[in-house]
């Protein structure tokens, strides 16, 4: 569904420099997959995600969607930020509802979706409130709705719960798996931390930082649903491939220090 | 001191004021500084006459069309200049010299321009105020959060929607920042452009009473000007807690209680 074929991307830094993020990266996403996109901090998974969506244009390489070429964002993709990057003056059914007024849905239309998903996401109650009136987890919620609402293809997730407290964290995890085990939508999902990728993703592109590709696939053997009972197992396949992708960060890790001191560690 | 924290600052301090004025006017007993009572029956010989009641409404229709202008020039100019570089490269150093010039040196261009009358004033009430909010937009404009921005693009916002949805609202509280600033200048504009140019409004008047010096006429239009001027603040400021509601309050810092 998504094919991602020889993407280059470098950056000039403020000081002029010229930063690598991509580098001839590929990577494919079946139609309902969720993927999970891990690397160290700096492997341009954050570029290579905000490429899919379109907000940043790439040097060379091609991004297709069922077979098309993406040209900027498009009302296929629907992306859910680090930062919440909801608009503070607007109230939550307007937040949810934002997306779907920017592309001319009436007014009655676009507040009756956005309570409903508000319902769905736990969030009824809230309508009238402003995102500083709520918490982390409440503001990401919000951004989840604001996302669903656009009824998309493809959501593509930026660290989503990056900026929640751990038990926060748990919760919303769960509640998206629920949710993606319902609808099924694809999914793009950036994270930096090894259990939150297995235990959302179908599979995880493991990506290394220089050159910023994806170094590996690994395929997440975990039964679905998992979202029931407090979530997986977390010992046997769950323990084993939270260790064995640890292990290969941490050779990224190392690598890269060695690079960066030019002599061995 | 409970009873006395209840009671809003701004009435308490006016109030003191007009004492402390009262006391070293009396106590003074010269003519050039009179004291509160005497410029009060002043001001009532002056209204009854009629001649001020027209140049207040002379100087509130001039301070009005000055106001008017320069916000709507200044937020136009100012947003332009926020969002684009090659317009914030062509008009920066203008805005930025013409904001630290004084703005009174315009007016004998502005009185052989537009005559001795209502648009010279107009004239230099709009240089006195459009400046500061230019410079407050542009700036309020630049600081909008990027990931607002990106967010509004990732759900195909072109920049014509950008401006309306994101971009203005975003940077209201700093351009309501200006717009205050810009009211408070365009009333030192209406004076001083109407007594330069001294054919109309209340300017006329304090030229005139200042000739034949006559301080109690003199500190009458004084207290005029702060009591429009006190008005004018109000209502920007009213219009300023409309728009800006969603600010939380510790953000705002010293405007808090």
């Amino acid at each position: 569904m998504i094919e991602i074929h020889g993407l280059s991307k470098t950056f000039t830094d403020r000081r002029g420099d010229t930063v690598t993020a991509l580098d001839d990266a590929r990577l494919d996403v079946a139609e309902n997959e969720f993927l999970t996109l891990l690397g160290p901090s700096g492997c341009g998974k954050t570029t290579l995600l905000k490429c899919i969506a379109g907000l940043v244009p790439y040097d060379s390489g091609t991004i297709e969607i069922d077979g098309r070429p993406i040209q900027g964002p498009g009302p296929d993709r629907a992306m859910v930020f680090q930062n919440f990057a909801l608009l503070p003056w607007a109230s939550v059914v307007d937040n949810v509802a934002f997306g779907l007024r920017l592309r001319g849905v009436a007014r009655a239309e676009r507040e009756e979706r956005a309570r409903e998903l508000v319902a769905t996401m736990g969030l009824a109650g809230f309508e009238k409130k402003l995102p500083g009136e709520l918490s982390g987890g409440m503001q990401q919620r919000v951004g989840i709705a604001r996302a669903l609402a656009v009824q998309p293809q493809v959501l593509l997730m930026d660290e989503p719960f990056g900026a929640v407290d751990e038990q926060t964290r748990r919760l919303l995890q769960e509640e998206l798996l629920a949710l993606w085990e319902e609808q099924r939508p694809t999914v793009v999902f950036v994270t930096h931390s090894m259990e939150e990728a297995v235990l959302l993703g179908d599979r995880v592109a493991l990506m290394s930082a220089r050159p910023g590709r994806v170094a590996e696939l690994v395929p997440v053997d975990l039964p679905r649903p998992r979202a029931r009972g407090g979530g997986p197992d977390r010992s046997g396949v769950y323990a084993e491939l939270t260790a064995y992708l640890w292990d290969r960060l941490r050779e990224m890790h190392e690598e890269h220090r060695t690079v960066r001191t030019g002599a061995p560690a | 001191m409970s009873a006395l924290r209840r009671l809003p600052a701004a009435p308490l301090s006016l109030a003191a004021g007009a004492m402390v004025w009262e006391v070293i006017g009396r106590a003074a007993g010269v003519s050039f500084f009179p004291p509160l009572s005497t410029v009060l029956d002043r001001l009532g010989e002056m209204a009854a006459d009629g001649a001020l009641l027209a140049s207040v409404r002379d100087s509130l229709l001039n301070l009005l069309l000055g106001t008017a202008i320069s916000l709507v020039a200044g937020i136009v100019i100012g947003v332009a200049m926020g969002r684009s570089r090659r317009v914030e490269a062509a008009l920066g150093v203008y805005v930025y010299a013409l904001l630290t010039a004084p703005s009174l040196v315009f007016a004998p261009v502005f009185f052989s321009l537009f005559g001795a009358g209502r648009g010279a004033v107009v004239a230099v009430i709009v240089m006195y105020a459009v400046f500061v909010v230019i410079v407050n937009t542009a700036a309020a404009v630049q600081a909008v959060p990027a990931h607002l921005e990106e967010m509004a693009r990732s759900y195909g916002a072109g920049e014509r929607q950008l401006l309306p949805r994101v971009v203005l609202p975003a940077a209201t509280p700093m351009i309501m920042a200006g717009v205050r600033l810009g009211v408070g200048r365009a009333v030192t504009g209406m004076l001083n452009g109407e007594m330069f140019i001294a054919v109309v409004g209340l300017g006329h008047i304090v030229t005139e009473a200042g000739g034949s010096f006559d301080s109690a006429s003199v500190l009458a239009v004084l207290l005029i000007v702060i009591a429009v001027a006190l008005v004018a603040i109000a209502l920007v400021q009213a219009a300023d807690r409309r728009l800006t509601r969603w600010v939380p309050q510790t953000a705002k810092g010293a405007q808090g209680k």
